[in-house]
């Protein structure tokens, strides 16, 4: 079993090592095979790790490689445990990242970096492996400054865009906003319970007073806010989109963002214990489903409208954790990273198709040509957008279902409000995109399908989309003895039929209303004459309600206004200038002295005359206070002398 | 002879150059790079034969200079200083290494072996004189180093760095020879020996003025806010192989002597100005990296890191536990390997462009992808990346204060921060992008000689990151020493409540015997 | 009225003054040299004046030596003085600056 555990451990790292040998060489096919084949390595192991789990009952493979930290009464071990939450996280990763990583070689076929694409990427698969796998905070900690390293190279990958490398800085540098938050909540951990290891750790929280948890949970939350993009420390999602469309799918979608939520399940015994922040959490979580769906409603980019539903679909998971309800909030994660890596990769492949445009009114009718693109797109919209039988419809009914059951309806009616504007802008792009007139033709684009054998890659995503509701049960079944799970009921049959029936109408309306209202032949490319385009509310929202603008303005110029006047000022005006000053006086005195050297036998004989007044006033003086001796002592001793 | 091994390892390079006056132009070279060599070998010899349980001091040697007044030339390691010296021969041995052509190459590596003799001197000495001896001695070839080969403000430069560090070590001196007229009162013999020193337990408002004394001459080496405006021109005009030598060694004396004198003599006094002490790394920490994020000169940018870095260090020794002192510690060893590497790698662009103006490169990982990505490990370490050197000083550092002050740890927690903004944009601004200088276009991939220095470097950054053990394990075991002396030491409450007590039995003590039942 | 000790004293500190005037004032460095003989014999009349009001002959004593000692002094002073006057042909203090720093 252990060694079942490293090799899907390490699996990824030599690949990420075999493919860094061969950065600074042109490009080389048998790299990205190579690399694929080492995460399939990986896939297996977990999957094997996955059925002894299962099957034979398990209860978890808890190994501990060496020591890292040890000093005073800090112990922290390179120690990695596979239990079933850590292992369905791995079985994600693992699967979605062999998949990317396939559908990589093609994809990433014309492009130079085409090897250092590959070191990267399975650098990050090691990454996320890490912080899965760790069965302490600090190794987790590992993990999440790893993956945020990678996503920081992966973002900024094509390096000679500025673009891409500010949205590479910018996301490193958010993440690391949230991750001195996740550190001091680190800190708390360990001064209160003495150790970072998670079992020893929730074996003392529950002696804890509430306060203390509450901060620790505050602070954990903090971190888990900045790697899932939740709001305010948002606008990197959308700013990564930068990086490879690959990327995107994994770091963006399936994995890396999903990690925050990871945490708090992770964390759960602690969460259980302090509701107040998992109501916090599921508020937040709530909040930001709407606001992101509203923003991708009117975006004009098709890797930020995903990006934008990613960032809402994980407002649902926060939602669905912060109410307790951690095992929907990992099905969910889980199902979404299935549909969602497949409508980024799909994405990909109409981005190819059209040289890298992005732009989806300036696509239309491109199911003539993509028609495998097409069918899966469509698919894994109707699965985000919560259709009966697709993924989307088990794994989001039930966030619902738990907001009902646990009364809380404001949660509920938001969560069930975005699912509305979550089917219409999801179906808006796939309309825009594929039905309609053939709106590329004016720009002279002749779109051509993918590889077959990406599309093949593709295809287990497209399979889980359509199917993962039928897992429910099982992983139900799976996971409730270590997520203390309970089945969200609704007692009245009636109602709970009303309310499913009703979400499907309502979602089924909106897709519709989508399909009318952009599937026809009178779209246009805008230009920002219509009137919608003028309004306010259009405005304010494509403009991301003028925060990424309020950040500009009101923290990073100001940063570096401060910065300027700090080292011109400051730095080099007054505390350089007292130093030099008083170096200046030194030697001025010096200077003005000089001329009592003058040389002059008679000036010198005078100045000795001065001096030896001065001398002989001093005796005097001290002759007077010799009569007084004994204060004198007294003051001696003062300075110290006993 | 390995009872004698540190007077070799402190004589051995000085008499290796006053013979290398002796020895051709042309061969100068391979001279100094064996006689660093063997320097080094002897300081890693030295390590393997210091015994990492012990707590005390090792390889102790005692010779009189003058008995009546105390002053005796006293050396001896223990897991504090072992790691510096080591540090201090290897960077001397890749420093010669690395040295590319420079006019007068004789005097400098004679000035280069000279400098070693006195970085070990500093690190080894266990009484005051001697220690001030080596303090002072090693401003000489510093500044014969920044004066004779420094750039266009070399003269000013230099005397600043001079005259800056002298007066502050004055003060020091005086403090010296008050504590050792104190001691006198005390015993009625005199004795400047740092272990006698140890047991002499004085009242708070003496503690209170001695502190200060000792405070200045360390604050300005450290360099500490707001003495540390000689390091900007000292850098900047330095050439490479003093700013790394500076950057990687001789910061460190200052940090080093906070834990050597500071803490053990002064335990009332350390608990006392502990507030007012964290208050200045903060401003040093974020103060010193938002300068860094306004330079325009990238050699500049690691020079103000290096300030921000060391208030990490400084707070860490200020934690006054074992977690917070044993991660300054070896954040100074971190910061040591990392800063020096990136002035290396300063130099390496330097050599070929002789700018090192920001503006002037860009789009540099096009040309020198080699270059670019040790850079790049380096900048990783140099932000605290887990898994590299300096993420373990730096997390031991805060979490030990984390235990004396929440709200001045998450202040001084901004460091990953603001590290990351200054580094990242200097990044950004070097190395991405697309070339626009026509100068750049042809550029040189870092080549091997280059490589010589820097791969070691990385191969350390990386190793000590994930494993560290071979160093923390020793250094802990001193600091635990420390710790219990400044326990039992402490006399006010606010020193009893701040300085742990330690009797209680270690968990990784116990947590490590049982791994090694079961292997058996 | 006795001539007492105070008498000497006082005598002693203006013949004191007067020398320092002198030390001051004076350009030419012969006069100089009285200036100085002034001032050492005031000193040898408060020395001479206190030894005998104590009773003690060390006063006297020293008195004897500063005699002793300004007449060497006299003696290479001149011999200098001389010598300077032959390079330089005068002995004015405003051109002896040499020593200028």
């Amino acid at each position: 079993m252990e060694t079942l555990l490293y090799i899907a451990l390490f699996a990824p790292l030599v690949s990420s090592m075999f493919s860094a040998l061969f950065t600074t060489t042109p490009k080389k096919t048998f790299v990205g095979v190579i690399a694929s084949l080492l995460i399939f390595t990986s896939f297996v192991s977990t999957s094997l790790l996955l059925a002894s789990i299962v099957i034979n009952g398990n209860e978890s493979v808890h190994v501990e490689m060496m020591t890292w930290m040890a000093t005073g009464n800090l112990y922290i071990p390179f120690g990695f445990i596979v239990d079933k939450v850590s292992v369905t996280m791995m079985m994600v990763v693992t699967l979605v990242s062999t998949i990317v990583h396939i559908y990589s070689i093609g994809y990433m076929d014309h492009d130079k970096s085409f090897n250092r694409f590959f070191a990267w990427l399975s650098a990050f698969v090691f990454s996320m492996m890490v912080l899965v796998m760790s069965d302490n905070y600090a190794g987790l900690f590992i993990g999440w400054e790893g993956v945020g390293l990678c996503s920081w190279g992966l973002i900024g990958f094509w390096f000679h865009k500025e673009s891409a490398t500010w949205a590479a800085n910018e996301a490193f540098i958010m993440n690391r906003i949230a991750d001195l938050g996740m550190l001091i909540g680190i800190f708390l951990v360990y001064w209160n319970t003495g150790t970072l290891q998670y079992e020893g750790a929730f074996e003392v929280f529950k002696t804890l007073d509430p306060a203390t948890l509450t901060w620790i949970g505050i602070f954990l939350f903090i971190g888990a806010m900045g790697k899932s993009a939740q709001f305010p420390l948002h606008t990197w999602l959308a700013d990564a989109m930068e990086g490879p469309t690959p990327v995107s799918a994994l770091i963006h979608a399936a994995t890396m963002v999903t990690a925050g939520v990871y945490l708090v399940i992770r964390s759960n015994e602690l969460y259980s214990l302090i509701p107040n922040v998992g109501l916090f959490i599921a508020s937040l979580g709530a909040f930001v489903a709407l606001f992101a769906a509203s923003m991708a409603l009117v975006n004009r980019d098709m890797k930020r409208i995903i990006a934008y539903s990613t960032l809402s679909q994980l407002g649902y998971m926060f939602a669905a954790a912060g109410l307790g309800a951690y095992w929907v909030a990992l099905f969910h994660l889980v199902a979404h990273a299935f549909f969602k890596a497949l409508l980024f990769l799909g994405a990909g492949n109409v981005m190819h198709a059209m040289h890298d445009e992005l732009d989806p009114f300036k696509m239309g009718g491109l199911k003539k040509v993509m028609k495998w693109t097409w069918i899966m797109m469509t698919i894994a919209s109707l699965a985000l957008a919560g259709i009966f039988p697709f993924a989307g419809f088990f794994s989001k009914d039930t966030i619902l279902e738990a907001a009902f059951a646990e009364h809380h309806f404001v949660i509920y009616g938001v969560l069930l409000f975005t699912a509305g504007l979550t089917a219409f802008y999801s179906f808006r792009l796939v309309a825009l995109i594929f039905h309609g007139e053939e709106r590329y033709k004016i720009f002279g684009i002749s779109p051509h399908e993918a590889y077959r054998f990406m599309l093949v890659a593709m295809s287990p995503l497209l399979i889980l989309a359509m199917i993962a509701g039928v897992l429910q049960e099982p992983f139900f079944h799976m996971i409730e003895e270590i997520l203390s799970a309970h089945e969200y009921h609704i007692h009245s049959h009636t109602t709970l039929w009303i309310m499913l029936v009703g979400t499907q109408v309502f979602v089924a309306l909106a897709i519709l209303y989508a399909y009318k209202k952009y599937a026809n032949a009178f779209i246009k490319v805008p230009d920002g004459t219509s009137a919608i385009e003028n309004s306010f509310v259009y405005k304010f929202l494509y403009n991301q309600y003028y925060i990424p603008y309020f950040y500009e303005e009101y923290l990073v110029k100001p940063y570096r206004e401060l910065s300027d006047i700090f080292w011109n000022k400051v730095d080099m005006k007054i505390l350089d200038a007292s130093v030099d000053g008083i170096a200046g006086i030194i030697y001025g005195t010096g200077e003005k002295t000089r001329a009592m050297q003058s040389g002059n036998l008679s000036v010198m004989l005078r100045w000795m005359v001065v001096g030896f007044v001065v001398l002989l006033s001093l005796a005097v003086v001290f002759g007077l206070t010799a009569r007084y001796s004994e204060n004198i002592t007294v003051i001696f001793s003062g300075l110290g002398a006993m | 002879m390995l009872d004698h091994i540190l007077s070799i390892l402190i004589f051995f390079p000085a008499i290796a150059a006053v013979f290398g006056f002796m020895i051709q132009k042309d061969s100068i070279r391979a001279y100094g790079i064996s006689v660093a060599t063997i320097e080094f070998g002897l300081s890693l010899w030295l390590w393997f034969t210091f015994d990492g349980n012990v707590s005390g001091m090792q390889f102790m040697e005692n010779l009189p200079l003058v008995p009546s007044f105390g002053v005796n030339y006293i050396l001896g390691v223990d897991g504090i200083s072992l790691f510096i010296i080591v540090l201090a021969a290897f960077f001397t041995m890749i420093g010669i290494a690395s040295l590319t052509e420079t006019p007068n190459e004789k005097n400098m590596i004679i000035t280069i072996l000279f400098l070693q003799m006195t970085m070990a001197g500093v690190f080894a000495a266990l009484d005051a004189i001697v220690f001030y001896v080596f303090w002072e001695l090693s401003l000489v070839p510093m500044l014969y180093i920044i004066g004779a080969w420094g750039g266009p403000l070399r003269i000013y430069a230099s005397i600043k760095f001079f005259l800056y560090t002298f007066a502050g070590s004055l003060v020091m001196l005086v403090g010296m020879l008050f504590m050792a007229y104190f001691f006198y009162q005390a015993t009625g013999t005199w004795s400047f020996a740092l272990l006698d020193w140890y047991r002499l337990i004085l009242p708070e408002t003496l503690q209170l003025w001695l502190f200060a004394a000792f405070f200045i001459g360390f604050a300005i080496k450290v360099p500490m806010f707001p003495f540390h405006t000689w390091l900007p021109y000292a850098h900047g005009q330095a050439p490479t192989i003093g700013s790394v030598i500076l950057a990687a060694i001789l910061l460190k004396m200052g940090t080093y002597a906070f834990i050597r004198f500071s803490l053990p003599l002064f335990p009332d006094a350390s608990a006392a100005f502990m507030v007012p002490i964290a208050v200045i790394t903060i401003i040093m920490i974020i103060y010193t990296a938002m300068i860094a994020y306004a330079q325009k000169d990238v050699k500049q940018v690691v020079a103000y890191s290096s300030i921000s870095h060391m208030g990490v260090i400084i707070l860490g020794t200020f934690a006054l536990n074992v977690e917070g002192i044993t991660g300054s510690i070896f954040l100074m060893i971190a910061h040591g390997v990392v800063s020096g590497a990136l002035f290396l790698l300063v130099g390496v662009i330097y050599d070929r462009r002789h700018t090192k103006l920001m503006s002037e490169f860009g789009g540099l990982a096009h040309i020198m992808p080699r270059y670019a990505t040790i850079f790049g490990i380096m900048l990783m370490a140099s932000v605290g990346m887990p898994l590299t050197i300096n993420f373990v000083g730096e997390f031991l550092s805060l979490l030990g204060f984390y235990q004396q002050s929440h709200i001045l740890t998450l202040l001084a927690g901004t460091a990953i921060i603001v590290g990351a903004i200054y580094m990242l944009s200097a990044y950004k601004k070097m190395f991405f992008g697309d070339v626009t200088k026509e100068e750049n276009k042809n550029l040189p991939d870092i080549n091997k000689r280059e490589l010589v220095a820097l791969i070691p470097l990385s191969v350390i950054a990386i190793w000590l990151g994930i494993y560290p053990k071979p160093i923390l394990e020793p250094i802990n075991n001193s600091v635990e020493a420390v710790v219990r002396l400044m326990h039992n030491k402490a006399q006010s409450e606010l020193a009893k409540e701040r300085i742990p007590n330690l009797v209680k039995e270690r968990a990784s003590v116990i947590k490590k015997t049982v791994i090694e039942e079961e292997v058996h | 009225m006795e001539i007492g000790l105070n008498h000497y004293l006082v005598l002693s500190t203006i013949l004191f003054a007067i020398g320092l005037a002198g030390v001051i004032k004076r350009k030419n460095l012969l006069l100089l040299f009285f200036a100085t003989e002034i001032l050492l014999n005031s000193v040898n009349i408060a020395f001479a004046a206190i030894s005998h009001y104590y009773g003690d002959l060390t006063g006297q004593m020293f008195a004897f030596f500063i005699i002793a000692i300004a007449a060497s002094e006299v003696a290479v002073g001149l011999g200098l003085l001389i010598v300077w006057y032959k390079r330089h042909g005068n002995i004015d203090l405003e051109t002896m600056k040499s020593m200028r720093g």
